[in-house]
């Protein structure tokens, strides 16, 4: 599993943080950073609740 | 009750909204029976009425195969109506990415949640002002006293619009967003009320884009007269037209949000005690305020290329009507979504839309909506209805026109 975030979406709504804390990480810019590019198939399931969750729908979860 | 047919029902017809508010049984049967449904009446152009969360949420995060346009929602066709396919504005709403994402990108930094987070005093500072010109008396119209002038102050602020002049940023909102309601209307016809309100509008909006290019400040305003899309000034219909809809959006939906929040915890009585017994509840409650009143009813969308969306056939050009109220309201996606429980949680509500196109105020209004239904869970010792709310006539946005209330607040916060 490989994470994206798209920032010409993400404006910092940061619902990804609380779902994934950990693995998205908010910036001063803004902007949700990947901290874990590649996390364990384990945590797979607060990656996709923080995808659902995003408003902007900025978060994509590849399967690479 | 008498048995609802999918072929009979009418969820568009504005009249119905104001006799009977959101038509909540028949978004129920479409969501059973067809989420994706395609609505041929005759008074109105035909559309697939999308019902469902799941098929609301598919074709918002898809805005290249389903592409915004300039005829924002559906309506019935009635003369004097302006040509639909023409709209009134060309903002945000009306575009497309990448264009979109362009102009977005001009404000978006000032309504991130950081970004709203430098108005809290402020907004403090308005609410607690707007509540004590409650104290005196018992009764009042909720709407024109309490709901209508946080958020218009607030977004007024936000431009540095001086003060005389919010009483006529309300009215033209209210035309614009109401044209074919007789009390912002009068007599005038649905084109005729829209194309005065943006006249005035413009022309306002004009004086002060040029005094703030002559005089920057650090407000809205400043940021749109002097903000760039592709590294060029905003062309000019564009740019007034990102001013209206700054202003429209940022008081008419909140106000709507506020004063059908009271109305529910009015109709809810045992979640207003819980809300005042336990004010860290105020967050959650304010999510389920704007689930339960979801105060904007659709969005079109049109679809770009033949493609299917829950097993139905959709033709390039074919429009389709997002109702966002039904999607909040979807058993497949809340328990008991007929309950107005103000600990809801989690509360995946789309009332702001979800994509490309979310609200850009979203963490404004919740940020408003919090801090007043925390003064008011404070303050308001007693509240009931003092006489019938009248709704707005629109199948666009569920506007409260008026709610007398009779009331006991403390007078002092």
């Amino acid at each position: 599993m490989r994470i994206v975030v798209d920032h010409n979406l993400c404006e910092g709504n940061g619902r990804c943080v609380e779902a994934a804390p950990g693995i998205f990480e908010l910036r001063d810019d803004d902007r949700s950073y990947v901290l874990e590019e590649r996390p364990p198939a384990s945590l797979r399931g607060k990656v996709e609740l923080a995808a659902r969750l995003c408003p902007r729908q900025a978060i994509r979860v590849l399967d690479e | 009750m008498s048995a609802l047919k999918l072929e009979t029902i009418d969820i568009i017809d504005p009249d119905l909204y104001v006799s009977r508010g959101y038509p909540h049984q028949e978004w129920a049967l479409l969501r059973r029976e067809a989420p994706v449904y395609w609505y041929e009446r005759p008074n109105v152009d035909p559309f697939w009425a999308v019902t469902g969360h799941a098929q609301i949420v598919e074709v918002s995060r898809q805005p290249a195969l389903f592409k915004s346009l300039q005829r924002l929602f559906m309506t019935i066709n009635e003369e004097g109506a302006p040509d639909p396919n023409e709209g009134i504005l060309r903002q945000l709403l009306n575009m497309n990415p990448p264009e979109h994402g362009a102009y977005r990108g001009v404000v978006n930094r000032r309504f991130t949640p950081r970004g709203v987070q430098v108005l809290r005093q402020q907004i403090e500072a308005i609410t607690t002002e707007v509540l004590d010109g409650l104290v005196g008396r018992e009764e009042c119209d909720f709407v024109l006293e309490v709901s209508a002038k946080l958020p218009l102050a607030v977004i007024a602020e936000m431009f540095g619009i001086p003060r005389a002049d919010w009483d006529t940023m309300f009215r033209l909102s209210n035309m614009m967003i109401g044209p074919s309601d007789p009390e912002y209307g009068g007599s005038n016809t649905v084109k005729e009320t829209l194309e005065l309100a943006r006249m005035e509008f413009f022309q306002y909006f004009n004086t002060l884009v040029e005094d703030r290019r002559k005089n920057p400040r650090d407000d809205l305003a400043s940021a749109l007269a002097n903000g760039k899309v592709n590294g060029e000034p905003l062309p000019i219909f564009e740019l007034m037209s990102y001013f209206a809809l700054l202003i429209i959006a940022g008081n008419e939906t909140t106000r709507n949000a506020t004063t059908g929040g009271l109305f529910a915890f009015i109709n809810h009585p045992d979640q207003w005690r819980r809300l005042k017994a336990d004010p860290s509840l105020v967050p959650h409650a304010v999510e389920e305020i704007v689930r339960w009143t979801s105060p904007v009813i659709q969005f079109n969308r049109e679809a770009v290329a033949d493609t299917e969306l829950n097993g139905q056939k959709i033709r390039a050009g074919d429009l389709l009507c997002l109702f966002y109220p039904s999607a909040n309201r979807d058993e497949t996606v809340f328990e008991r979504p007929d309950e107005f429980d103000i600990g809801r949680n989690p509360n995946p509500h789309i009332a702001f839309g979800i994509g490309e196109h979310f609200c850009l105020g979203a963490n404004l209004a919740r940020l408003e909506l919090q801090v007043m239904f925390r003064q008011l869970a404070e303050r308001l010792e007693a509240i009931e209805l003092n006489g019938p709310i009248q709704r707005m006539r629109s199948s666009f946005v569920g506007g409260i026109k008026h709610m007398p209330v009779r009331y006991r607040i403390k007078p002092r916060a």
